[in-house]
């Protein structure tokens, strides 16, 4: 009986930590992962990183992602001279690299947004949706994971979640909520096995 | 729900999306739910199979998938099968969304969330939910969920599921 029932709860356990394959966790650190620039050319999260890394998953077509365009900018501008460097990714097999950047240039976003094909990345992230934010600290640990605000409408704002995870990140501290969630598109991913 | 079926869903989305909207309120309205009102609701549905669509106006697959789940509910409603829909617009998109529902014969009421922390209404829902859309939630004859469905899902692989649980 006891052995049933630690059976029951590893399996339990490994059903919940695999949403994906998912291999980075709140409060773990992140291994190495390879993305890929709209020109198909690879680069890797230990040349792009930074002190504190955000990693966002985004879209081209999803309206919630892209009413947060204008707030990702201002997040860009206002932590990178913090020391914040911007891993953008667009993991949808919908989206090709052409129209990601058509996409990046209509709503000029001053950061380079990568392709994440066959959504490896998102998938060791545990990552479904659009918009959706990791941030990794200087030791290389994730630190928050979730969701940009509270509302898809900026004038119904309440949390800058992400802002406060940021300043705490940056503070040397923990941010007041570490996971957060929000409704959102789901990612577009390709099927097992291509 | 075949191929077929499935271009007929998104030539039907499509047209809703381009079709002229009636100024003024739409002549269905949708019902403000939060966690308590959920939970409610699955126990009044005791006794049959529910499945409960999370959809918005701005999901694409959301709009394309729910003249199916409208046939679906139309072919088993009378082996033991309830359809609910929730719609997570923004309450400026709440005429749209029920206009929409409606349009679609989705059965009533037809709910909007209306939470005060999305986080602990996703979560009261199913933990392991990160709020994508679509999700599809299947809950058994006790009012116990079974199965969730994130994301696009395939016709066949939710048919199933639902026959599968209506033959017991």
């Amino acid at each position: 009986m006891k052995h049933c029932l630690v059976a029951f709860l590893f399996s339990a356990l490994v059903a919940a930590s695999s949403v994906y394959g998912q291999e980075f966790k709140v409060s773990s650190p992140v291994a190495g992962f390879s993305v890929t620039q709209l020109d198909g050319a690879p680069a890797h999260f230990d040349n792009v990183k930074g002190n504190v890394t955000l990693v966002m998953f985004i879209s081209v077509q999803c309206p919630v992602s892209n009413a947060y365009d204008d707030r990702m900018n201002a997040l860009y501008q206002d932590y990178v001279p913090k020391g914040v460097k911007f891993i953008v990714l667009n993991a949808n097999r919908t989206e090709l690299a052409a129209a990601v950047q058509e996409h990046a240039r209509e709503h000029s976003f001053q950061f380079t947004v990568y392709k994440d094909e066959n959504n490896v990345v998102a998938d060791r992230f545990g990552a479904t949706v659009t918009p959706e934010t990791y941030l990794i600290d200087s030791a290389g640990v994730l630190r928050y994971h979730g969701s940009i605000d509270d509302a898809q409408n900026v004038s119904r704002v309440t949390t800058r979640r992400l802002r406060l995870a940021l300043d705490a990140v940056l503070a040397g501290k923990e941010p007041p909520q570490a996971e957060t969630k929000a409704f959102g598109c789901s990612i577009k991913r390709a099927p097992k096995g291509t | 729900m075949n191929r077929r079926n499935w271009i007929r869903g998104w030539i039907i989305s499509l047209a809703w999306l381009f079709w002229p909207k009636p100024k003024g309120i739409a002549a269905v309205s949708l019902t403000p739910l939060d966690e308590a009102a959920f939970r409610r609701m699955v126990a009044a549905h005791r006794g049959r199979i529910l499945l409960v669509d999370f959809w918005a106006t701005w999901c694409a697959p959301c709009r394309a998938e729910m003249p199916q789940l409208v046939a679906l509910w139309t072919a088993q409603k009378r082996r033991g099968l309830d359809l609910v829909t929730i719609s997570c617009d923004e309450p400026e998109q709440e005429p749209a969304a029920a206009q929409f529902v409606d349009w679609q014969g989705a059965p009533s009421p037809h709910y909007i969330r209306h939470v005060a922390s999305d986080d602990n209404f996703i979560n009261s829902i199913d933990p392991k939910w990160s709020g994508a859309l679509p999700a599809l939630f299947l809950f058994d004859r006790n009012g116990k969920l079974t199965q969730s469905f994130i994301g696009e899902t395939d016709p066949k692989l939710l048919e199933t599921a639902i026959d599968r649980m209506l033959s017991t």
